[in-house]
């Protein structure tokens, strides 16, 4: 139990690094994925086909070999398209461009589909007093989209926390990449105790992450009590 | 004050409205009446831009507006004065009732947030909701909501509001209210377009009904008229229904 305990503290500093890509990738993925979501509702047809299509491929390929095809590919893309090294990178910005590439096609159909789940009705009514469509967008559509996707959003931030471990294969040195090395240092002496103390931090961040998401829902949900009795301000 | 001329509408080979031309005095209370399918609800959608017209002008104070080829800027124009109340109320579920009236005012004409309270709350007790300022949508009945949809409309004091049945979607018990607060502002002589089934509204409220049946306009009249004698064959058949229902009594 001690060494259990032990190994978590030696691990908790590796935390710095998870959360420097599951931030940087989910920012980057939200803008790359209201981008595509956009596309997909927009009505130029060859951006929408391009959107959709890019959404499948992302689905239909394992985080762990679109890794590699970052990792290994990236470099060789930029060398004989532009001629530029980019070797020099740190194993962190691979990782962070494969989940933002990532993150950007499932955030766009979450997006996609929180958009449409609101109600025409609401756009028209907001035209109808007089907003313009940016207006009714930012004051009515939004704020509903987002209480639609909070669920799903939650989701996509535990798929990151712990598909981001893949990390690892290529060299990141993150919690997981700790353990990894740990254990090749120890010589896997005490591999169970290195995994348990790593589960343990995953669970304690997921269910987190979960509570947080539990709470973000009751607070930007509209079936709720009359505004006297919540004391928050929104927007 | 508001005058369509021409108005057509196709939804694919489907001709909704064949030349529609109305005119609207202020302070009058027009009734559109007809069957279900008679573009009576397009017709009032056009007016505002919810749906585009594929022909026709909208002649709003003297600023006319061509349906087909009519701006952003147009558009935004005509419905800063015309406002809509929906059949199914539609109001903003991220928003309070007291948010659902000001919202116009305070991001479309940019009226200071006091300011656009004082108004909304003084709305809001017109349409007999003093105690739900604060109030979600989805906490208040089909009666109450509609109320608010009507407030929100009269928020930033239109020209004229364009009511689409307005009590279709409301419990029996709950049109009552509804209609009470229509005919108040009537009263008041604020101008109206209603789109309503309701046969006796329209008879003690509207000062002029419009009867439409496969997208044109069969009828136009004083209630008094319209009711007793229609000159149409196609008004009578459909009034009839109303005028010979036959009374039980014991």
């Amino acid at each position: 139990m001690n060494r259990i305990i032990t190994y978590v503290i030696t691990l908790l500093p590796y935390l710095a690094v998870t959360f420097q890509y599951v931030l940087t990738s989910l920012f980057f993925g939200t803008i790359f994925g209201f981008v595509l979501a956009a596309a997909k509702l927009g009505k130029n047809k060859a951006l929408k086909r391009l959107a959709i299509g890019y959404t499948t491929v992302m689905r239909c390929t394992p985080s762990i070999v679109f890794l590699f095809l970052i990792f290994y590919g990236l470099p060789v893309l930029f060398r004989t398209t532009a001629g530029i090294n980019i070797d020099g990178l740190g194993t962190i910005t691979f990782v962070i461009i494969t989940f933002t590439l990532f993150l950007g096609a499932s955030l766009s159909e979450i997006m996609r589909s929180a958009y449409e789940s609101v109600d025409r009705g609401q756009y028209e009514a907001a035209v109808s007093i007089g907003l313009s469509s940016i207006q009714a967008f930012r004051e009515i559509i939004l704020p509903q989209a987002f209480a639609v996707s909070l669920p799903n959003m939650g989701n996509t931030i535990l798929f990151l926390l712990k598909e981001g471990a893949l990390g690892y294969i290529i060299g990141l040195i993150d919690i997981m990449g700790k353990a990894y090395l740990i254990n090749g240092n120890e010589m896997g002496a005490h591999i169970l105790e290195v995994y348990l103390a790593l589960s343990l931090i995953y669970w304690t961040l997921s269910i987190g992450i979960e509570r947080l998401f539990k709470y973000l829902e009751g607070r930007f949900s509209f079936e709720k009590e009359n505004k006297d009795t919540i004391t928050y301000r929104r927007g | 004050m508001l005058e369509l001329k021409g108005i057509h509408k196709n939804f694919g080979k489907h001709e909704i409205l064949k030349g529609i031309n109305i005119t609207v005095e202020k302070g009058d209370v027009v009734a559109i009446l007809g069957p279900s399918g008679s573009g009576k609800t397009t017709l009032l959608r056009c007016v505002n831009f919810l749906e585009r017209a594929d022909h026709g002008v909208i002649n709003l104070e003297g600023v006319e507006t061509n349906c087909k080829t009519a701006g952003k800027k147009d558009i935004l124009r005509i419905r800063k004065k015309v406002s809509f109340v929906f059949q199914n109320y539609n109001l903003f579920k991220n928003k309070t009732a007291l948010e659902n009236v000001t919202t116009g005012l305070i991001v479309a004409q940019k009226l200071p947030r006091e300011q656009a309270n004082a108004v909304g709350k003084e709305l809001l007790n017109k349409v007999g909701l003093s105690d739900k300022y604060n109030s979600y949508p989805c906490k208040l009945s089909g009666g109450q909501q509609q109320r608010v949809g009507i407030a929100r409309a009269m928020a930033t004091n239109p020209d004229i509001i364009l009511f689409d049945e307005p009590t279709s979607a409301l419990d029996p018990e709950l049109v009552g209210e509804v209609l009470d607060v229509i005919k108040k502002l009537a009263k008041e002589g604020v101008t109206m377009m209603v789109v309503t089934h309701e046969m006796g509204f329209a008879r003690d409220v509207a000062n002029k009904i419009i009867f439409m049946d496969s997208g044109s306009v069969i009828e136009t009249g004083a209630p008094r008229e319209f009711f007793r004698a229609p000159k149409e064959a196609r008004t009578r058949q459909f009034l009839k229904r109303f005028i010979d229902e036959p009374e039980y009594i014991i």
